[in-house]
């Protein structure tokens, strides 16, 4: 951990969100995650949670063993570092004034709430412009705020098959299982929607004016499928999926090597862009009986004989520790890597440890806990994790105090009416 | 006239493939970014699919979709001359993108083309690096593709099928990550410059970026020191999961307390349809009331019901199959159930509710084959700014189009000193 009280060190440092306050009326994956980023780079976060509507990802897993409660999900810790949790039921008379005033002190209004919901809530953007004329409010709706699927429902696992990635990701003689995750929610809708905000900061920043801005995620993922989509649009050629073969690349491939001593499959990814590559790795390989067959002297040939190719690859990896393998292979520029399990990510990548991309932060109740470093590094001027996830309605008392300039008796009345908790 | 919020910010795209998506974003976004390509062209500017299947530099629908709203001018980098007008271009810029790899970067660095040097001239600048491990670290000079990186980012471990290989996400997602985390950190850096003077270098690793959406795999070793796995369907449980339609497949993900509509409601959409069969009974109906997180984590839950789960899948399995993928997805999102379409291009293309929010846009893109520029369907962008949309403006450049007006007109070099680069090679 960095010792934050070094001069040198970039907790010291301005960061480029510092003055920004975010309103964070988002719950679950792809909202709470976006607000992390502009957290990471100075933003003050205030993220609103209710007893009524509890974020379910505080009640998912992973839990720290031998706890329970709504502080103890990574899953929820992990997206919402350095934020503030303030507990405000919207279902309650009076709350509206209170979203208000917080909006009115707030530079960015975050939300992924469906559009039924924040319709109800009053929180539209011509609404919100009516209190604070500048704000700019990001809605990312799974279908967008239009549209005769505007109110139909999902997350990252309903997405991935409706924009194609699933049609488009493994084996072709196997039905379409997904990506194992819910992929979209992590960076491509949030990062996009970061973008569409920091755009919209800057023309603030130019001309005073706010506005709105819809991510609808159903677009936002569908844009990282640009080629797939033309392909059919310009030419009518509707792909299908191609395993973890390349259209240029051969051989490319995920091919398995020895079991570590656990028993724990082990594999390797390669990927050979050309004949020199080609002649890096049948240089590793010596002897291995694919460096002498003729058939696979060119790319024409390897790729006409891929499967043949694949399978003598195979054999050959076979016998090898993977992560050694891809250590000799990309001493010769042969792009190669191990397939890496999480134990590997957090106890054997020496790579990512020694830059320090994991954070461990100290948490009231799940002690030191791995969260995510910033997506991306700035090296003047660099995000940083100041403080874990919040507490369930931890900066309830504090927000209302120092931010919306409540006195303790108004947070008292507020807090028996059941509007704040 | 509508304004754009990147507005009067210039910026130099020197990346190949790899990189290309971030100044793709940032162009749409109005900025007026300038793709410096090697005489002869961006390498990848030969990635398929191709226009009409012909391959060439100049038909590749990958580089264009992921090009257009930049100009492109060439320049060799390994030429004295070419350098000294990458410095002159350079004076002009906000903001330069690359994705050399390290031995690139070492090769450019030793001729001068130094990130740092440039900072130090002109203290606003911001320069983006987008690499696959860091410029710094044991594996800075590694070699990454897409797959490579989802490899070494912990995700191609969880997808795919537990019997088979771990697989790659469609879509080169690498490499959109890298240009959505390095899009993000050039804004942030511009912000930050443009209140302060004050520029800087900013670095993607396409590892750390990509191991993001590990989702919980890296936070499940942290609490509990197991590493999460690749089940494809093998724990699945009724309702949740692939289903075979009439005419495709569906992703069907009910029954998850909190996410939409209860089991129940499916049992009520098959019965309307005929085709509950024993479903309605009590054992079905009591567990399928119940239906909650004990069901769905807990194994040995899960093997108390055993039966009823297995008949319940039959059933609904058959249910599924009777539908076709749009009256299963739109039947049953309409009842609240999270369904999504397994959706191809084609589904795409076609959707009425994309068609309804005009998210398609129009394009003419030269194709210098001799033939009429290609009108192409163009898909959108991720997003609406209601102030300062994102826009494809023009189509993606030709190799060097646009030479003559930046080197010329912009950068102000005499028109003959032009002639005699392009004579000696250099541009």
């Amino acid at each position: 951990m960095t010792d934050s009280s070094s001069p040198s060190s970039p907790r010291r440092r301005g960061r480029p969100l510092d003055g920004v306050r975010v309103a964070d009326f988002s719950w679950f994956g792809v909202g709470p995650i976006a607000a992390r980023t502009l957290a990471d780079f100075g933003a003050d976060v205030i993220r609103i949670e209710s007893e009524a509507r509890v974020d379910g990802l505080r009640l998912g897993q992973p839990i720290k063993p031998g706890k329970t409660g709504y502080n103890v999900c990574a899953y929820f810790n992990n997206f919402n570092a350095d934020k503030r949790s303030f507990l405000l039921n919207m279902s309650a008379e009076g709350s509206q004034e209170v979203a208000y005033r917080l909006i009115e002190r707030s530079d960015i209004f975050l939300s992924n709430l469906t559009p039924r919901i924040f319709e109800r809530w009053n929180l539209t953007y011509e609404q919100l412009r009516e209190i604070k004329p500048d704000i700019i409010a990001a809605y990312m709706p799974m279908q967008g705020l239009s549209g005769p699927h505007r109110d139909f429902l999902g997350f990252g696992a309903v997405l991935t098959p409706t924009t194609g990635i699933s049609h488009l990701s493994g084996d072709p003689d196997r039905a379409p299982v997904g990506v194992g995750t819910n992929y979209p929610d992590y960076v491509v809708n949030p990062g996009h929607t970061v973008i569409a905000i920091l755009a919209a900061l800057r023309h603030r920043r130019k001309t005073g004016q706010g506005q709105r801005i819809e991510l609808a995620q159903v677009e936002s993922v569908a844009a990282t499928m640009g080629p797939s989509l033309l392909d059919y649009t310009a030419n009518g050629v509707n792909q299908v999926r191609n395993g973890n073969k390349s259209s240029w690349m051969c051989p490319h491939g995920i091919y398995r090597c020895a079991d570590d001593p656990s028993a724990r499959e082990r594999w390797i990814a390669i990927a050979v862009g050309d004949d020199a590559k080609w002649e890096s790795l049948r240089a590793v390989a010596k002897g291995a009986a694919f460096t002498s067959d003729d058939r696979f002297a060119t790319l024409l040939g390897r790729r006409r004989h891929e499967d043949e190719l694949n399978s003598m690859l195979s054999d050959w990896t076979a016998s090898f520790d993977a992560a050694a393998l891809a250590i000799q292979l990309q001493s010769v520029g042969v792009a190669a890597a191990l397939v890496q399990d999480a134990e590997d990510m957090c106890e054997h990548d020496d790579h990512l440890a020694a830059r320090g991309f994991y954070e461990y932060l100290d948490h009231p109740e799940t002690d030191i806990s791995l969260y995510d470093g910033p997506i991306v590094k700035l090296h003047e001027t660099p995000g940083y994790l100041a403080s874990p996830a919040p507490l369930f309605g931890q900066h309830t008392y504090e927000v209302a105090t120092e931010v919306l300039g409540y006195s303790a008796d108004e947070v008292a009345e507020l807090t028996s009416t059941g509007v704040l908790s | 006239m509508t304004q754009s919020a990147l507005d009067g910010v210039r910026i130099l795209d020197l990346t190949s493939e790899m990189g290309w998506y971030c100044g793709k974003l940032l162009a749409d976004l109005g900025a007026d970014v300038i793709k410096v390509e090697p005489v002869g062209g961006d390498p990848s500017r030969g990635r398929a699919p191709f226009w009409q299947g012909i391959p060439g530099r100049e038909t590749s629908l990958r580089f264009w979709y992921f090009n257009a709203n930049k100009r492109s001018v060439t320049l060799d980098l390994g030429h004295y001359d070419g350098r000294w007008l990458f410095g002159e271009l350079v004076k002009t810029a906000d903001i330069v993108i690359e994705s050399w790899t390290a031995a690139e970067r070492a090769e450019l660095v030793e001729h001068d083309v130094d990130p740092d040097a440039y900072m130090e001239a002109q203290p606003a600048l911001i320069w983006v690096s987008i690499t696959g491990f860091g410029l710094d670290g044991p594996r800075a000079g590694w070699e990454v593709t897409d797959i490579v990186a989802q490899a070494a980012a912990g995700i191609a471990t969880l997808a795919g099928y537990p019997d088979g290989s771990p697989m790659r996400i469609a879509g080169n997602q690498a490499y959109a990550v890298a240009g959505i985390s390095a899009a993000q950190g050039a804004l942030l850096a511009l912000l930050q410059a443009e209140a302060t003077g004050g520029g800087q270098r900013v670095e993607t690793s396409i590892q750390e970026a990509l191991s993001i959406c590990q989702e919980t795999a890296h936070l499940q070793w942290d609490f509990q020191g197991t590493s999460r796995e690749r089940v494809g369907e093998s724990h699945r449980l009724p309702g949740i999961g692939t289903y075979k339609t009439s005419d495709g497949y569906i992703f069907s993900m009910v029954g998850v307390p909190g996410f939409g509509a209860p089991w129940t409601e499916v049992i009520g959409w098959m019965e309307e349809n005929g085709m509950a069969e024993d479903l309605t009974e009590p054992e079905y109906a009591n567990t399928f009331a119940n239906f909650n997180m004990r069901i769905l984590l807990d194994v040995e839950e899960q093997a108390k019901h055993a039966p009823v789960l297995a008949r319940a899948q039959e059933v609904l399995t058959r249910f599924y199959a009777s539908k076709t993928t749009m009256e299963a997805y739109e039947e049953g999102q309409s009842r609240r159930l999270l369904i999504g379409q397994v959706a191809t291009p084609s589904d795409i293309a076609d959707s009425e509710h994309l068609a309804e929010r005009e998210w398609w846009l129009e394009l003419n893109q030269p194709t210098r084959l001799g033939s009429e520029d290609a009108g192409l369907r163009y898909p959108g962008p991720p997003y609406h700014l209601s102030e300062t949309p994102a826009s494809v403006r023009r189509p993606a450049p030709q190799i060097g189009e646009h030479n003559q007006e930046v080197w010329v007109d912009e950068v102000g070099i005499p028109a003959e000193d032009l002639i005699a680069f392009a004579g000696e090679g250099a541009i």
